[in-house]
């Protein structure tokens, strides 16, 4: 019972090892014909150049991660090729062209972030005062409505006189958006 | 060296089959051509029936290589060098020498011994190929194209308004620098900015275009009617930079410029280089656009960025049932590119190999083959085919139609995670040549790929010779995703300056070379001047009339 089991596997796995065996050698010339084509129409990328390149490259990365190179100068402690060195901040000062204050050119982007009222702290800003504003109206009288705008606040701003005043008027500034 | 883009002369038809050709005439392979089955994918073979399994005429065999005699179409069987059925077939008939390939459908000559080529042949399979795919009144490759209208570009640049600049006088002597290096204040996270800015400093049409005054500032009629002009300060920043002064500028007025201009962007947080270096572009874009008062459709755009940095992307989609193409063509400003991370360079040169993480090396070339490689679009992916009338599988393949006069890649250093659901910067080294040539990623060459090959010259091949660059700016990347660091790389007559904010320093090669690129400029070679080499005024294509040799001074 074995036997003709045994044989017709080895049969079955031989068959199909032959199979393969021909799939593999029709799939091997089709490519050596397709690369015969490419190099006799002259086709293929100048591949010299492409093993320069990469040679090159290893070679680099080797020489730059060799500790006993001297290292590239790195850090802001080098001098440039004008024989000249800078701070870490830049300390340029100039006029800040939003407000005309007097900044220094390392600090002038958050600055200028602030000033022209954009970015999370400008706005979170902004609606803490209006807020407050609102809040105040909203102590000020009990049918007030939500709205600065409506009339009943405006009533209540002369009702509660100064401070609400004042409150409308921290409001206005900070939903001023600068542009 | 012949250049390697022409059907090479030396390897023309071997003398057998051009004496076939000349018995034969002008028919020589209209019976073959019948045999000739072509698939969706691009590749033909040869069949004779299509119920039974072709055999050797001698032996019956199956195995080996089958050739089909041009002259009797009888089949033989090739399996060994000893056993080649197909010698013998020639050698028992006189003259049915050339045969064809069943597999490839290539011509193979039994007296050379070697697959050979010619033009009329691959014609005649083209042909083939043209009459599967759906048929018109006059036999015409039927493509649908897009409704956006083929664009002819060519060096229409109008460079010959260009004056000649920088007279370096004594160029040879290595202490003289070149034009244009200045640093830049860093104005608090604004390297992403600076980087960009240095490399746009040297792009030469960019670069010609504000120096020789293109932009007037006092003439400029958005500044006069008191709006805001991005491209004015631009202007400024552009002066500044080669005014000759040596001190750090600080570009504060462009910063505030461009958050009025952009306001999403406007925020003091590191930001991305490629986000900005696009911002930029188009805010240039639309100044321009809106001074020259006419309306342009997006492709045909004049403005300077457009002329410097746009190209015209292909992307074919190809029905894997029937092979009708669907061709759109797209503008691009740049072009981003996946890491090629598959085939890992190992690079083993004389250092022992440190952590794991960075034993493989992608290439740029790489990522350019990653780019127009065919793609298969998944099952859940089916387009509806025009010619099928039903959705169906279909593959997927970017070229590029026409290439820009400068060429900005852009390599994406990101991976998202969609189980960890967070974005992860890739660190691995990308070695990117400093000649590059964009000539196998063309549309023509793509396609013909797809082709096999054939000698066939397809609907407007592109002009041939514009397809060699030069890098003149790399920017690069040290750090994490969300904090690093951006510094920029230029290489002027053939010296590497390292531009790291206000700080300009002279580097060499191999620090360019081991660097983390993260955008890489190239510049058409015609257009870059090396040193004090003679720029060479070879003429670049007969189509290009317009060239001006911008000869290195």
């Amino acid at each position: 019972m074995s036997a003709p089991n045994e044989d017709n596997f080895s049969s079955h796995a031989q068959l199909s090892s032959e199979f393969f065996g021909e799939i593999l050698d029709s799939l091997i010339v089709d490519v050596a014909s397709e690369c015969h084509r490419i190099a006799r129409l002259g086709l293929d990328r100048n591949l010299d150049e492409e093993e320069e390149e990469l040679r090159l490259s290893a070679e680099a990365r080797a020489r730059v991660t060799d500790p006993s190179n001297s290292s590239e100068a790195n850090g802001k402690y080098v001098v440039d090729i004008f024989g000249q060195t800078h701070p870490a901040v830049a300390n340029e000062i100039f006029e800040c062209m939003n407000c005309g204050r007097s900044i220094m050119a390392g600090r002038f982007a958050p600055h200028l972030e602030k000033c022209m009222g954009k970015g999370r702290k400008a706005r979170l800003k902004a609606t803490r005062s209006s807020t407050a504003a609102q809040t105040r109206h909203s102590r000020g009288s009990p049918i007030s409505g939500y709205s600065p705008y409506s009339n009943s606040t405006s009533t209540n701003r002369i009702s509660n006189g100064g401070v609400s005043h004042v409150a409308s008027d921290e409001y206005s500034n900070g939903t001023q958006e600068e542009h | 060296m012949a250049p390697s883009n022409h059907w090479d002369t030396t390897s023309s038809p071997c003398n057998h089959l051009a004496d076939y050709k000349l018995k034969r005439g002008v028919n020589c392979y209209s019976m073959i051509q019948q045999y000739v089955r072509t698939n969706p994918y691009g590749r033909a073979r040869i069949e004779e029936s299509q119920t039974e399994v072709a055999r050797c005429s001698f032996c019956c065999g199956l195995q080996g290589r089958l050739y089909m005699c041009l002259i009797c179409s009888s089949v033989s069987c090739c399996l060994t060098p000893e056993s080649n059925h197909a010698v013998l077939h020639s050698q028992s008939f006189r003259g049915h020498e050339i045969a064809v390939d069943l597999e490839m459908a290539e011509l193979y000559c039994c007296l050379c011994s070697d697959q050979v080529y010619d033009p009329d042949f691959d014609k005649a399979i083209m042909w083939k190929h043209v009459m599967g795919l759906t048929r018109t009144e006059n036999g015409e490759l039927r493509m649908k194209h897009s409704k956006r209208k083929r664009l002819s570009f060519g060096l229409d640049l109008d460079l010959k308004s260009v004056k000649r600049l920088f007279s370096f006088g004594d160029q040879k002597s290595k202490s003289y620098l070149p034009l244009g290096l200045r640093g830049l204040n860093n104005l608090g996270n604004t390297c992403f900015m600076n980087s960009v800015l240095q490399a746009l400093f040297h792009a030469p049409p960019l670069r010609d275009y504000f120096l020789s005054d293109r932009h007037n500032r006092e003439m400029c009629q958005k500044r006069l009617s008191d709006q805001l002009c991005l491209a004015c300060d631009i202007d400024a920043v552009f002066s500044a930079v080669f005014s000759g002064d040596q001190t750090p500028y600080s570009p504060a007025q462009f910063l505030y410029s461009w958050w009025q201009h952009s306001e999403n962007l406007a925020s003091y947080a590191q930001q991305d280089a490629h986000e900005f270096f696009i911002s930029m572009l188009d805010r240039i874009h639309e100044k321009e656009e809106k001074a020259n008062h006419v309306l342009r459709d997006y492709g045909d755009c004049q403005c300077i960025a457009h002329r410097s940095f746009s190209g015209l992307l292909r992307s074919d989609v190809t029905c894997t049932s029937c092979g009708y193409i669907s061709s759109t063509y797209d503008p691009c400003i740049d072009i981003s590119l996946d890491l090629d991370t598959s085939t890992p360079y190992l690079t083993e040169v004389g250092r022992t190999s440190k952590s794991s993480e960075t034993t493989g090396t992608s290439t740029l070339l790489g990522c350019l083959d990653l780019f127009t490689r065919p793609e298969k679009l998944g099952p859940d992916q089916k387009l509806y085919c025009e010619n099928c009338k039903e959705k169906q599988d279909a593959l997927k393949q970017m070229s590029i139609k026409k290439l820009p006069l400068v060429l900005c890649l852009h390599i994406k250093r990101f991976e998202h995670s969609a189980i960890k659901r967070l974005s992860r910067k890739i660190d691995r080294h990308l070695q990117f040549p400093f000649s590059l040539d964009m000539k196998p990623y063309l549309s023509s060459s793509v396609l013909k790929k797809r082709f096999g090959n054939r000698i066939f010259s397809f609907e407007g091949d592109e002009s041939e010779a514009t397809t060699e660059f030069e890098v003149f700016a790399v920017v690069s990347h040290s750090g994490m995703l969300e904090s690093g660091h951006y510094v920029t790389y230029l290489c002027l007559r053939n010296r590497w300056f390292k531009c790291d904010d206000a700080w300009i320093t002279e580097v060499d090669e191999d620090i360019v070379r081991s660097s983390q690129c993260y955008l890489i400029y190239y510049v058409q070679k015609v257009l870059c001047h090396k040193g004090s080499e003679e720029v060479s005024c070879q003429p670049i294509s007969p189509r290009a009339d317009s060239f001006v040799p911008i000869a290195g001074c």
